[in-house]
């Protein structure tokens, strides 16, 4: 009898071990074949074939280095681009932060949601709207009777093209905000309290003790934006004219069939992202006994720097508040304004010239025919949207059980980030030769061929915000209880664990949705004849219909606002 | 010179709906150690946080010395504030946390130097002067964090629950250190705690709150020895609960019936007329008790239902005769001890006894702590 009992849990044992080691190896093998695989080719590929891009490249028969100093053209304007963007986004984003995380006041929430809408809007219909909004008629420029600034209108210093620098802003500013946001709620009230019966005011408080202690959030949120500006590609074709950054060229040189030199180039931005993550994130560990240097030097000119704060913290701090709010009002709301009133203004006749030609409705459904198309390009857009969350939640959730469990979770967890932050067109690109004709030949390009390359970011997009979710919740504490009072580890992941889990999985899975679905860079890489709304819309730009590109923009914004409404109502919860 | 005044101060927090400090008006004298006692969510941080600045009231005033503060900034008050958790800058060792007043006030490096010094030698820390505030146990945390607060300059230290995040030992050392150093440096204190045993050993004064409102302000003594009110009787030590009505009234004396007709001797403090209901309050510790009948004065018989040893005292759990239940403690190294099951006899002398009036809402409501 005790026998028996004895071999039925032997094997119930064994059988737990044997389903665990397989569970862990079907996880491992997935987020290898579908995200690092991907993610990593690119640099396989051109290592590989080292010969083919240096003489391409490098020593071409034809025009000799041209494409290299092209390369470096690109890459430090693209730099140069994202630095200035980035640090913009500290200039408004800090106090937009702490204004956040310290005050209650009417209409907070509509001003998070409007954070979180510059990062589910699908970039390309974004870059319309700034475009119109600055440069059109009916923009900013009504009461002139022409655009404010010209398209190609360069900002003179930081030497950088305003309305890119506009929408680099707008589209990752949020980062830096919601970083720092959350960092400050989750920093001890009571060391700026201290501070403040010690005689300091506010604002001393601040550079004192409360930005010592968010600038490992900074970092992390300075880093995601940068990534985010470095790789973005819908919003910036759209308002581009005549510049050209780094993703940009991946994208023309691969329509060019220059594969070596795109790739060269996107290996550079791979090698880059991953330096700057991997370089962040060590430094994030090592600051966490970060101390403030001491300086005399500083202690002479002390006295003026506190007379001065004391002032500032006094009747003048409503300003950097207004000033960032404007900011935030100007570059994100205004667009989205302007581009909705003007498919009403464009509805039947162009406003400029009065022809019936330049219209919404001649566009949409006269010779052009631009809503058939469309159509299909939603269709492909949902389908593509879709299949891509899901693989990508049924690879996600279990890894996030692999990284939080095991020890050599967290070097995975940082691999994982990686995709997040590569620019997506050298993503597009490592996808296309690996999976695709010139690699391993699985699909063509067309709608599988984009689902492969949306599940590599939508993987980290679910991740993060379950793992956030399981970091908050000591869910391994609850699964413990769950043990004591007899259940078994898989029932008390299915009664526990996922249960609590859902809000994070659900604000992944919507995130990966809307970023999927406004995904340009990497898709106009591998979407071949199955076109989606976004790379569209940069083709309605490209050929000059606007008043059809207007109508795709404003279609584009009005479903990410649905989308962004699921996910406030999942998140509040 | 900083003494402390509260004048009819208000505090709500969730859009009014829950009154935190209600129409507090204390008086906190110059040089007076001082503290605010409570049950959780009395009122008592807040209180002390208004004074501080960390929160405004909505209406009352505040003044330090002659000074009305009650809007300004806390940096403008010129106080010294000790956190439960420590509040040591992390981004920062203990120099420069010691010496931060000094330095956002702008002192002379000369002048800072000193101080820091001072500081930090009169809490017995100047040699981890370099250590970041991580390295160091709590009870160091807190003589650091007391210095810094000291370091300011301010003649005005608040506390609060200064002592509530240290192991036992260490807190009962530290509250006498706190109490030599408020006393050497001639500072106003007030301290904030839950604690009613470390309030009384350190205190001048008390003040005792519950749900927003000071039911009363006193001496360690007073507070003792003549509660005003049933909680406070309960929250300065402890005491036995009688319910009764009053069959007799002489100038000092009312004579209570008890449940189960026992009749008993008690100062008349707030029965004023015959056939009142009333509540005898008596001290576990008033009691004598004997396994003999003494023929003294109120004599009751019962039957020891519970011992506990607990060091210092013996706790004894008696039912009486009448079926109400009584504690007793005595000192475990005087006199005789009882087992479960004896019968004895337990008497006490009349001027150790409260007598209040019965609470409208009933006993068990009025002694609740929250």
């Amino acid at each position: 009898m005790a026998h028996g009992a004895y071999l039925h849990d032997l094997r119930f044992w064994k059988n737990r071990r044997f389903i665990t080691s397989t569970f862990i190896f079907a996880v491992v093998a997935s987020l290898c074949v579908f995200v690092l695989l991907p993610t990593f080719y690119l640099i396989s590929f051109t290592l590989t074939r080292w010969t083919e891009v240096y003489a391409d490249v490098f020593a071409n028969p034809l025009i000799g280095d041209e494409n290299w100093m092209q390369i470096l053209r690109y890459l430090s304007f693209s730099l140069r681009l994202s630095i200035v963007a980035v640090a913009l986004d500290f200039l408004f984003g800090i106090p937009l932060a702490y204004f956040l995380a310290r005050k209650q006041f009417l209409g907070k929430s509509l001003l998070e949601d409007i954070i979180t809408l510059s990062l589910v809007i699908p970039t390309s219909g974004f870059g319309v709207a700034t475009l119109l909004t600055w440069t059109g008629v009916s923009g900013l420029g009504v009461l002139l009777g022409r655009g404010v600034v010209e398209a190609s209108y360069v900002v003179p210093i930081v030497n950088v093209p305003f309305l890119m620098l506009l929408v680099h802003v707008a589209l990752t500013f949020p980062y830096v905000v919601r970083t720092l946001q959350g960092k400050l709620e989750n920093l001890e009230p009571i060391f700026a309290q201290a501070s403040r019966t010690l005689g300091a005011s506010a604002f001393t408080t601040f550079r004192k003790i409360i930005f010592p202690l968010s600038i490992p959030a900074l970092f992390s949120g300075g880093v995601l934006a940068f990534a985010r500006s470095l790789g973005e590609t819908g919003a910036t074709m759209v308002v581009a004219s005549i510049h050209t950054t780094a993703p940009m060229a991946i994208v023309r040189w691969v329509s060019e069939f220059k594969l070596a030199t795109a790739s060269f180039l996107g290996f550079l931005l791979i090698i880059f992202a991953t330096i700057a993550i991997l370089l962040v994130d060590v430094f994030v560990q090592r600051i966490g006994a970060f101390k403030t240097p001491k300086s005399n030097t500083l202690a002479r000119i002390g006295h003026q720097v506190l007379r001065t704060e004391k002032v500032l913290s006094g009747k003048l701090r409503w300003l950097k508040d207004i000033a960032s709010l404007a900011a935030v009002l100007t570059i994100v709301i205004l667009p989205i304004i302007v581009v909705l009133t003007s498919v009403g203004a464009y509805w039947s006749l162009d406003p400029d010239t009065g022809k019936y030609q330049g219209s919404v409705l001649y566009q949409l459904f006269g010779p052009p025919n631009y809503f058939s198309s469309l159509m299909s390009a939603t269709l492909t857009s949902v389908l593509v949207a879709v299949i891509s969350t899901y693989i990508a939640a049924c690879i996600a959730i279990p890894s996030v059980y692999l990284i939080k469990r095991y020890r050599a979770g967290g070097t995975l967890r940082h691999l994982l980030r990686i995709p997040l932050i590569v620019p997506s067109s050298a993503l597009g690109l490592s996808v296309l030769l690996l999976w695709g004709p010139s690699g391993l030949n699985l699909a063509t390009p067309g709608i599988w061929l984009i689902v492969l390359t949306h599940i590599v970011f939508s993987v980290p997009v679910v991740m993060e915000p379950t793992i956030a979710v399981y970091e908050g919740s000591g869910i391994s504490m609850y699964e413990g209880v769950a043990r004591t009072l007899g259940a078994t580890p898989y029932d008390a992941v299915e009664t526990i664990s996922i249960p609590m889990l859902k809000r994070g999985i659900l604000a992944g899975v919507i995130l990966s949705f809307t970023r999927s679905l406004g995904e340009t860079g990497a898709t106009f890489l591998v979407m071949g004849s199955d076109v989606t709304v976004p790379p569209l819309v940069v083709n309605m730009v490209e050929s000059l219909a606007i008043p059809a590109a207007l109508f795709a923009s404003a279609y584009l914004i009005a479903l990410s606002l649905i989308l962004l409404l699921l996910f406030r109502i999942v998140v509040r919860k | 010179m900083p003494d402390v005044k509260l004048v009819k101060a208000r505090k709500t927090f969730d859009k009014g709906r829950i009154v935190a400090v209600d129409q507090v008006s204390l008086h906190v004298r110059d040089k007076e150690y001082f503290s605010l006692v409570g049950p959780s969510g009395c009122g008592k941080t807040t209180t002390l946080r208004m004074i501080a600045g960390l929160v405004e009231p909505d209406e009352g005033e505040i003044f330090i010395g002659d000074k009305l503060v009650t809007s300004l900034p806390p940096e403008d008050r010129d106080i010294g504030y000790v956190f439960q958790q420590y509040a040591l800058f992390p981004n920062m060792d203990v120099w420069d946390n010691v010496t931060y007043g000094p330095t956002v006030k702008a002192w002379t490096e000369k002048k800072r130097e000193r101080i820091g010094r001072e500081m930090l030698e009169m809490v017995k820390l100047y040699d981890r002067a370099d250590a970041i505030p991580d390295e160091l146990s709590g009870g160091m945390m807190q003589r650091v964090a007391l210095s810094r607060a000291l370091a300011a300059g301010s003649k005005l230290l608040l506390l609060d629950e200064p002592l509530g995040a240290l192991d036992a030992k260490i807190r009962n050392e530290l509250r006498y250190e706190i109490r030599k150093l408020v006393n050497d440096l001639e500072l106003t204190a007030i301290h904030v705690t839950h604690d009613q045993a470390e309030a009384m050993a350190v205190s001048d004064r008390i003040a005792i709150m519950k749900k927003g409102r000071i039911l009363q302000v006193g001496t360690p003594y007073e507070l003792y020895m003549k509660p005003q009110e049933i909680f406070v009787a309960n929250f300065i030590g402890e005491s036995n609960f009688l319910e009764g009505r009053v069959v007799r009234l002489t100038d000092d004396i009312a004579t209570i019936r008890l449940r189960g007709d026992l009749k008993v001797r008690a100062r008349r403090n707030e029965a004023s007329k015959r056939n009142e209901r009333v509540v005898l309050a008596i001290r576990p510790e008033a009691f004598e008790i004997s396994k003999r009948q003494r023929k003294s004065v109120n004599e009751l018989k019962g039957v020891v239902e519970k011992v506990r040893f607990e060091g210092t005292d013996i706790r004894y759990e008696l039912r009486l005769a009448n079926d109400d239940s009584v504690i007793v403690v005595r000192p475990s190294l005087g006199g005789e001890w009882f087992k479960h099951n004896d019968k004895i006899t337990i008497s006490f002398s009349p001027d150790k006894t409260h007598t209040f009036l019965y609470p409208p809402q009933g006993l068990l409501t009025e002694l609740e702590l929250e």
